[in-house]
């Protein structure tokens, strides 16, 4: 005969196990969710038609208040669309790392990049770019200095850049940067001194 | 960066089809100075940039080359005399005043005309001429008739009255700061009565006409803005009288156009719009409301008018703000805005994305309606970061297209401070409001002179 007071332990420790298997289970589900989720919302890898090319990137340092030029590696097709395309995704992508040294919204990317003349470039971004972006004069400005910068310095020839959100004009880009300008790309190059 | 040595009130104004802007004058060694980005940013030329040994800048397509300690320049690959040696301060490259006439008739390639002595320069043969009618009787009128219709129009001790000025002394001055006023003959007699004689002169980037006579006088403007009316006062007939209307229409909220020089203060942001958040209940909206009060309550204090565009949670948007604030002819407009990261106070003038965009007409394209303010919001941006640097506090002197500082006609700065807690009612917080307030206010009464208002 097994003492009552026996039973009651071994019960209570399988009821420990089971509890205890439920929240693993539960939090493996969640766990996998969230890494699914952050795939979904990381710019999808760079088209593999082009060449690795090593490049330069400006890229913004929230901490210090500055952009610095940073080299990479990045496969980069012929075509200067798509050139700029992934150029451009590469940044985003560097800032939508953990940890980030600038970090951005979820979901942030660029949809398309087209011409509309041979200097003139218009810059379609996600929602989430702009929905997502912290709000702040020098946190967007930082923002859209990087992109204009690192694009202007790897696909030759481009003189004016405008950003679109989501196939449509913005005003700013959360509260305070310009979005319905054309930006200049040589005056931009001036502005990226202040953050020098 | 702030340049020191600017002569307090002095100034070199120059008139274009596009634009006319005023410019600080510095003296270096008894000599007028000027800086070449004040003289050429408002006319959409680059910022000037170190290559080399040489400072270059762009305007048009056209270069022109500085080196510090030289009294040449190149121009558009030729040679220039400067009429004195360049020197560079901070970054900035200054030049004698009378370096302006090469550098804009060679790099803009058209005539310029330099009254000199009245530190007047006028771009192209964009000419106000004016004839003067007196016309005698039981009530004497003088008439001036322009050439082109006048942009603004301040005359001393005038008062608003529902849109008609009135001044109160028997000696009229009408001073031209935006319009390329000239006259062939300085003085008219007109007799010994109501209305004497008119004088015009030109001094300090301005052009004047006094009218001088023994009784006040009503002054009206057409409604094409090319005509002034001078009329003898009478004063049981004054509320009668209704001689037409200024030109400039009323704002939809129903405020008037304000001859006098006043501060449009934007607190960013309110309504649905919160702004940066900083944790917990701080937002940003909140916070530049409480600092535009308090800058209010410091202009006002020093004599100073001042308007804010909202006083309450509402929504308004940046477009609006910018139509509202160029309808009432603002005298100087400033954003208050809170953000990370960093500390301290950051103080934006405005950067034009595009400057070299065409201007079709007389009507300045709203993405650049600042170039012609751009020299004016730089000398407001560089006093206010002087002023907050003297209380102690880190500032950063930036230029930057912060919407809507691009689409004002008027000077337009914009201030930018980080909360030091995420409490908003913290004494740190308020304390550092509070001295951010006192700092732009004094600066802006510092500089008021070379806004356009009355120093």
């Amino acid at each position: 005969m097994i003492p009552r007071h026996f039973q009651i332990t071994i019960a209570l420790v399988l009821l420990a196990v089971l509890i205890s298997g439920v929240v693993i289970i539960r939090m493996t589900h969640k766990e996998e969710a969230l890494t699914l989720q952050a795939a979904e919302a990381a710019p999808v890898a760079p088209v593999v038609g082009g060449k690795q090319e090593h490049i330069q990137v400006l890229l913004a340092y929230d901490e210090d208040r500055v952009l610095r030029w940073r080299p990479a590696d990045v496969f980069l097709p012929a075509d200067r669309g798509l050139r700029a395309r992934e150029t451009l995704r590469y940044v985003l992508a560097q800032y939508l790392q953990t940890p980030s040294p600038h970090p951005l919204g979820k979901g942030s990317d660029i949809k398309d990049v087209y011409f509309i003349s041979d200097d003139t470039m218009i810059v379609d971004t996600t929602a989430p770019f702009a929905d997502g972006h912290p709000s702040g004069i020098l946190l967007e400005e930082m923002t859209l200095t990087s992109l204009i910068e690192t694009l202007t310095a790897n696909v030759p020839g481009i003189a004016k850049v405008k950003f679109l959100v989501d196939g449509k004009e913005r005003e700013t880009l959360a509260g305070h940067a310009d979005l319905m300008s054309f930006y200049q790309t040589a005056a931009v190059h001036e502005l990226a001194k202040e953050f020098e | 960066m702030a340049i020191a040595g600017a002569v307090p009130g002095q100034q070199l104004t120059v008139y274009t089809a596009k634009a006319s802007y005023s410019l600080p004058v510095f003296d270096r060694g008894g000599k007028p100075y000027i800086a070449v980005a004040d003289l050429l940013s408002p006319l959409g030329a680059s910022p000037p940039h170190l290559k080399g040994k040489d400072w270059r800048l762009e305007l048009d397509k056209a270069e022109a080359r500085f080196t510090e300690g030289k009294d040449k320049a190149s121009i558009r690959g030729q040679q220039a005399d400067l009429s004195g040696k360049a020197l560079v301060e901070d970054g900035r490259v200054m030049v004698p005043m009378a370096a302006a006439l090469p550098l804009l008739s060679r790099l803009l390639n058209t005539a310029v005309d330099f009254h000199q002595p009245s530190r007047r320069i006028f771009v192209g043969n964009d000419f106000t001429h004016f004839t003067a009618e007196f016309k005698d009787g039981d009530a004497p009128s003088l008439v001036l008739n322009f050439s082109q219709p006048l942009k603004r129009l301040d005359s001393n001790h005038e008062e608003d009255r529902g849109a008609l000025l009135f001044t109160h002394t028997n000696k009229t001055t009408l001073t031209f700061r935006k319009d390329p006023l000239v006259s062939d003959t300085n003085q008219q007699q007109f007799g010994n009565g109501a209305i004497q004689a008119l004088t015009f002169t030109e001094e300090n980037g301005t052009a004047s006409i006094t009218i001088t006579g023994n009784r006040p006088l009503l002054i009206s403007r057409s409604e094409d803005g090319k005509t002034i009316t001078l009329q003898v006062q009478a004063p049981a007939a004054t509320a009668a009288s209704e001689p037409t209307q200024l030109s400039a229409p009323a704002s939809p909220e129903g405020q008037r156009h304000a001859p006098e020089f006043f501060v449009m203060i934007d607190p960013s942001h309110g309504g649905n719009d919160k702004g940066a958040s900083f944790g917990g209940k701080l937002v940003e909206k909140d916070i530049t409301l409480r600092l535009a009060r308090e800058l209010r309550k410091e202009l006002e204090e020093r004599g100073i008018a001042t308007r804010l565009l909202r006083d309450s949670d509402i929504d308004l948007s940046l477009e609006r703000r910018a139509e509202i604030t160029n309808e009432q002819h603002a005298g100087l407009y400033v954003a208050l805005h809170a953000g990370r990261p960093g500390r301290g106070v950051r103080v934006y003038a405005s950067f034009l994305t595009d400057p070299q965009q065409p201007v079709a007409s007389r009507f300045m394209p709203w993405e650049s309606a600042q170039s012609g303010a751009l020299g004016r919001s730089q000398i407001a941006a560089r006093a206010v970061s002087d002023e907050l640097r003297k209380k102690g506090l880190t500032v950063a002197n930036l230029a930057m297209p912060v919407r809507p500082l691009n689409n004002l006609t008027a000077p337009a700065i914009a201030v930018e401070l980080t909360p030091e807690t995420d409490d908003p009612q913290s004494p740190e917080n308020l304390k550092r409001q509070s001295t951010v307030a006192a700092a732009v206010a004094a600066a802006i009464a510092q500089v008021r002179g070379q806004l356009g208002g009355r120093p």
